[in-house]
């Protein structure tokens, strides 16, 4: 009996497990993506597959009975945030200070960019200003541009 | 033994405080023994911390269940290498495996140069130690791995205490890639501090010449290597163990090891334009500090708790050290900086917006506009909170939406970049390299579309990843043919010999190589299937080309686990293929259930099949399969990464004229004087 107890625990932990149910419709599928499973495990509601997740199994099924309600998607949002707070939602939503979260990342980028040029305008105008190296010939100008395309080691 | 482990910690740290003390003495008074000595504490703090490692370790092989942490993080029917690698599962004894190699790289670091640079190498010593010093004291007094069960009586007696069997490695980690992913990670993390110690003692010694940017470089590529591998290596274990059906999930954790492998990446290239023109001193510098504190937040972010992970297996209070460390950190290298500004000067400017130095320059910019969206996102949540007080998550469907744009930018530049001169390029240039990778990209994204591809991101993808293809190729091959003609060869050996003869620039083309098969790899999750299915022997279900018919559920057993097992047939076209058997363990000593994917892969496609237990409704054994194509281009192309980075590492082989001359004059008489004039040598770049 006591060495069939790991045997059955097995069992056990298989069964209250559960398993995530698969959502086999393409809008219950995208829908799942806007989504986060609230057990903690970081991961998109049809993605989470841990063993033991108490709440994956369960909110893919109210998506089935809200889908095959027919709501709209936004409904369907909304019902998810009412129950599970806005930690459901799989992205920061677009408005107050969450905003931010969508803007930064490229405006930041911009404004760096925008530095940026303004440093190379800075150079390219000191070495306009820099004086001339020695005179060079036109031809070997030619030529030794030429060459430094075909320059092999950079 | 546990007193012999701390003693021996104890006597790191303090050899780590006097390497640092003494060794500031020493740069102030300008005594050597002084910078000796400091030096000689530094290489014996390696000896210390390894004796602290080797009696550690030595406990978890004979199940020494005194000591709390052997007690937590395993059991007797572990397997032997998973004992080995209960070192770094747990708080403590992570923190004692990042001292560990921190002081391998710091013993390295020291003992190669024991004779170099000896106006650099003492600052180099402070800055080590100074590191080592705050790792050491987590070690020895916020989180000990030597802490052993017992309680005090009422006369103050402590009484040693034992339990019979330990808790058991975390189930997660019993796959044999996590005996060797956290070190590759940890290798990485820990190896920047070592570019970050040649950096800011350079500034902090205005040290003379461009020599310390060369030695930061190398010990940077090494630490970008490992880092690479880390990642690599983690993503890998994700995707066999995690059982969802992808490899990158844009976890805090997997953020944090990204974040300082990008700036690293950043600096590796923009470290040319220092080299080559003497340009962007500030900024490389700067990259360089960047990367020490990316890898230190990464730890935070891993050990502190602050963001909710999958990965974060040991939390605890332990992150305002590491906020403190940071701020410590932040402080020194804006000061070193400041002081020493004019040290920072560019040589010269930028001559033309067309040429290799604006693309750095580009490069550079976006590389660090991905580091800061994704340290955005994964930081978010805490801010958004600290702010709205209303907690949001920031999941995938966030991060690649920002970053999928960036990343194909990058991809982009990878093809420009190497493909325009130094200084200036001209517009005949332009055009004779462009024409026919960018047409060979256009092509095969027009065959693509005729063939119904759709996916925008994957057809970008498909076009820039030609197109940087030919460009490397074509590079190649430009190189090889002069050799060819030159020397009568065949082109093979001709580009093995070019490649020898610049293994920086080549290796670099290998390494881009491989990040544009990494690339395929994840455009072809753009076409993931799976589908999931109640299944009882008998039943079969179909996904792609495969149909997967269940045969019979059974269980195996040993001393560590119990196990359900699926034993499936997979057809293809009516042709039984092969047999595939996921299972459900559970663990015996942590009571654990965990899945053990089944993956069947090939270079087109991963057929991923998952035991995800039973429908608690029907009580039926659920199967998901997945169909996941081109996965397996990402971790081929991630050894051609590490690959190429090998070779960049390498020596430089030359025709060595001048040098052979040179020494057979020095040598005299003893060179005959009908030695032939021309030999092939090896020297250093």
């Amino acid at each position: 009996m006591i060495r069939r107890l790991p045997l059955a625990l097995l069992l056990v932990a298989i069964f209250l497990g559960g398993a995530a149910r698969a959502q086999e419709t393409p809008r219950a599928k995208a829908l799942g993506q806007k989504l986060m499973c609230v057990c903690g495990c970081n991961q998109i509601l049809t993605a989470c597959n841990h063993v033991g997740c108490q709440y994956s199994h369960k909110m893919l099924q109210e998506m089935d009975q809200l889908v095959a309600r027919n709501d709209s998607d936004d409904l369907i949002l909304q019902a998810f945030v009412q129950e599970y707070g806005p930690t459901v939602l799989s992205e920061p939503p677009t408005k107050g200070f969450n905003w931010a979260a969508w803007v930064v990342p490229i405006v930041a980028p911009l404004i760096a960019m925008f530095l940026v040029w303004q440093v190379v305008r800075r150079w390219r105008t000191r070495a306009q200003l820099a004086p001339a190296g020695p005179g060079v010939s036109p031809e070997l100008l030619a030529r030794a541009q030429h060459e430094a395309d075909k320059d092999l080691d950079e | 033994l546990d007193i012999f482990g701390s003693f021996a910690l104890l006597l790191a740290l303090l050899a780590a405080v006097y390497a640092f003390a003494a060794g500031i003495a020493g740069i102030v008074t300008r005594r050597t023994i002084l910078t000796k000595s400091a030096r000689n504490a530094g290489l014996a703090v390696f000896g210390l911390v390894t004796l602290a490692v080797a009696s550690l370790e030595y406990f978890f092989f004979t199940d020494n269940f005194t000591m709390a942490y052997v007690a937590e993080h395993s059991n007797r029917a572990l397997p032997l290498f998973y004992k080995f690698a209960a070192l770094w599962s747990g708080q403590e004894g992570s923190l004692l495996f990042w001292s560990w190699l921190l002081s391998i790289y710091a013993f390295s670091a020291l003992f190669l140069n024991r004779k170099k640079h000896p106006e650099l190498m003492p600052y180099v010593g402070v800055v080590l130690a100074g590191v080592q010093t705050f790792f050491l004291t987590l070690n020895n007094f916020v989180a000990t791995p030597f802490t052993v069960l017992g309680s005090a009586n009422s006369a103050g007696v402590f009484h040693l205490a034992r339990v019979a069997e330990g808790n058991g490695l975390n189930p997660l980690l019993q796959y044999p890639e996590m005996v060797i992913h956290p070190p590759m990670l940890y290798l990485g993390y820990t190896g920047f501090t070592i570019p970050f110690a040649f950096a800011l003692a350079a500034l902090l010694g205005r040290y003379p010449g461009e020599k310390w940017i060369h030695i930061t470089r190398r010990w940077t590529m090494v630490a970008w290597c490992f880092q690479s591998i880390g990642i690599l290596l983690g993503a890998h274990w994700a995707y066999a163990v995690l059982g969802w059906g992808g490899y990158w999930s844009w976890d805090p954790v997997e953020n944090a090891s990204l974040l300082p492998w990008i700036t690293g990446t950043a600096f590796l290239h923009s470290v040319m334009m220092q080299e080559k023109r003497g340009m962007m001193k500030v900024w490389n510098v700067w990259l360089v500090f960047t990367t020490f504190m990316l890898s230190i937040l990464g730890t935070l972010l891993t050990r502190s708790g602050v963001i909710s992970s999958v990965h974060a297996f040991a939390q605890s209070g332990i992150g305002s050290w590491f906020v403190s460390f940071l701020a410590i950190v932040l402080v020194v290298c804006f000061w070193a900086w400041w002081m020493n500004r004019d040290y920072l000067r560019s040589d010269n400017q930028l001559d033309s917006l067309v040429s290799r130095e604006s693309s750095f320059l580009f490069n550079n910019l976006v590389l660090l506009a991905a580091c800061f969206a994704v340290l955005w996102g994964t930081l978010f949540p805490v801010l958004s909170e600290w702010f709205t007080r209303s907690k949001i998550s920031v999941g995938p469907p966030f991060f690649n939406k920002v970053n999928v744009p960036i990343a194909l930018f990058l991809l982009l530049l990878t093809g420009v970049g190497p493909l325009l001169a130094w200084r200036k390029t001209s517009f005949d240039a332009l055009r004779r390299n462009f024409a026919w990778p960018l047409s060979g990209g256009v092509v095969a994204g027009t065959i693509a579309f005729i063939f119904g591809f759709r996916e925008i991101y994957a057809l970008i993808c498909l076009v820039l990843s030609v197109f940087v293809t030919l460009t490397i190729f074509a590079e190649f091959y430009r190189g090889a043919r002069v050799i060819a003609n030159r020397d009568r060869t065949n082109i093979l050996s001709a580009v093995g010999d070019l490649t020898m003869r610049n293994t920086r620039r080549y290796g670099g083309y290998v390494v881009h190589f491989g990040m544009v098969l990494v690339f395929i790899g994840i455009a072809g999750s753009a076409f993931n299937k799976d589908v999931q299915m109640d299944m009882s022997p008998g039943q079969s279900l179909a996904i792609g080309p495969y149909t997967i018919l269940c045969q019979n559920f059974d269980q195996v057993a040993n001393d560590n686990y119990q196990s359900e097992r699926a034993t499936l047939e997979v057809f293809r076209n009516g042709h039984s293929e092969m047999m595939l058997y996921p299972q459900r363990r559970l663990y015996l000593a942590s009571q654990v259930t965990e899945t053990m994917v089944a993956v069947q892969s090939s270079a087109i496609r991963d057929l991923y099949v998952v035991y995800a237990g039973r429908n608690p409704d029907t009580g039926k054994p659920v199967i998901h399969a997945y169909l996941n194509p081109l996965v397996k281009w990402i971790w081929f192309g991630g050894v051609v990464v590490v690959l190429g980075t090998g070779l960049a590492m390498l020596p430089n082989r030359r025709t060595a004229i001048v040098l052979k001359a040179v020494k057979e004059k020095s040598w005299g008489d003893a060179v005959p004087a009908t030695a032939p004039p021309v030999r092939r040598a090896e020297s250093h770049d």
